[in-house]
């Protein structure tokens, strides 16, 4: 084995280590608390630049005018909104493959965020689309695509919240996760498969893109924002939904039980 | 340098989209986390009573079995 190949194979040993260890409970409660407010204060950091930049530094589109800088939060909603459902479908297939718990709650907590995301592509696109097209709407292949997500979404989390047993609600939303999988290269392909209203592709990962250079730096900082913000969000609802689900489990009182003395020691304070 | 922003209502009722929904994303899980929380602190109390309560049943218990 050269000594690169052992690099790789040392890395991948540290990576499925620390995937099982998130895997237990109190483990994943405890990074997420951890991890999560550094997440939220980058997410406002890059945010707050890239909002500066979007509204203030970048000078208006020489077609478009001011209207384009709805762009720079429509952009980046859209990406996210996809790349959100295929996290979603990854963690979907963990849970339904290897039954781990953890999976089954990331997968479910990506829902509401994921939707949220696809809410704000389209509303900021059909309020673009107004003075651009002169229409709120049109019935074209990428605007349909992407509100057959949002149902998607909102789909998922109805299917959660209609079983009483948690794990087997997260198992049967998981199925139809993977059912919805179809539609992500539906929206990607949309504007080459067919004849659409919406512009095609215009900013490439390989390649070269068509949008002016001065338009990428706060595309980029809120496309990383948000980023962030998914990170911080998950996390965040992920717990929330592990601690509701082991409230009778010693591990959830034992992180409680410093809180449960503050606030003993307040009453008590409070009485005397 | 100030800026003017006088941009067209479409611009502006775009990022108060954006803005609400964010902000609904970190709200929420901090008020579902408080919510939590609380239930778990109150079912907490009532576990820590109702242990005392079973302790100072089985103090007067052994009591009143050795006055006998």
């Amino acid at each position: 084995m050269s000594h690169q190949d052992e690099q790789v194979w040392v890395i991948w040993k540290t990576l499925k280590r620390w995937f099982h260890m998130l895997g237990s409970p109190p483990t994943f409660s405890r990074f997420a608390r951890t991890v999560s407010p550094w997440l939220w204060a980058a997410f406002a950091i890059c945010l707050v630049y890239g909002i500066y930049l979007a509204l203030y530094v970048v000078p208006p589109d020489y077609q478009q005018s001011d209207t384009s800088r709805i762009m720079y939060i429509h952009v980046p909603s859209a990406w996210q909104a996809m790349l959100i459902y295929v996290i979603m479908a990854v963690l979907a297939s963990i849970a339904l493959i290897w039954r781990i718990r953890m999976t089954e709650i990331m997968a479910m907590s990506c829902a509401p965020i994921g939707a949220a995301f696809t809410l704000i592509c389209l509303v900021t696109g059909s309020i673009w689309g107004r003075p651009m097209w002169g229409t709120w709407w049109e019935w074209d292949a990428r605007l349909t695509s992407m509100l057959v997500l949002l149902f998607i979404y909102i789909g998922i989390m109805a299917l959660y919240a209609a079983f009483d047993d948690r794990r087997k609600a997260a198992r049967i939303a998981s199925v139809l996760v993977l059912a919805g999988a179809v539609n992500i290269p539906i929206i990607h392909f949309s504007v080459e498969w067919w004849t659409t209203l919406h512009q095609g592709q215009t900013i490439r990962l390989l390649g070269e893109s068509s949008l002016h250079s001065s338009m990428m730096p706060p595309l980029l900082w809120l496309t990383v924002a948000i980023k962030f913000m998914f990170g911080a969000a998950l996390l965040d609802r992920s717990r929330n939904e592990l601690l509701e689900q082991d409230q009778s489990k010693q591990w959830v009182q034992r992180e409680l039980e410093g809180q449960f003395d503050a606030r003993q020691q307040t009453r008590a304070a409070d009485h005397a | 340098m100030i800026p003017d922003f006088e941009y067209a209502a479409f611009v502006w009722s775009s990022y108060l989209v954006f803005a609400l929904v964010m902000t609904w994303q970190v709200v929420q899980p901090m008020l579902r986390r408080r919510r939590i929380k609380k239930q778990l602190l109150e079912q907490f109390e009532e576990q820590q009573a109702a242990r005392l309560m079973q302790n100072r049943n089985s103090q007067n218990q052994n009591f009143r079995e050795n006055r006998i």
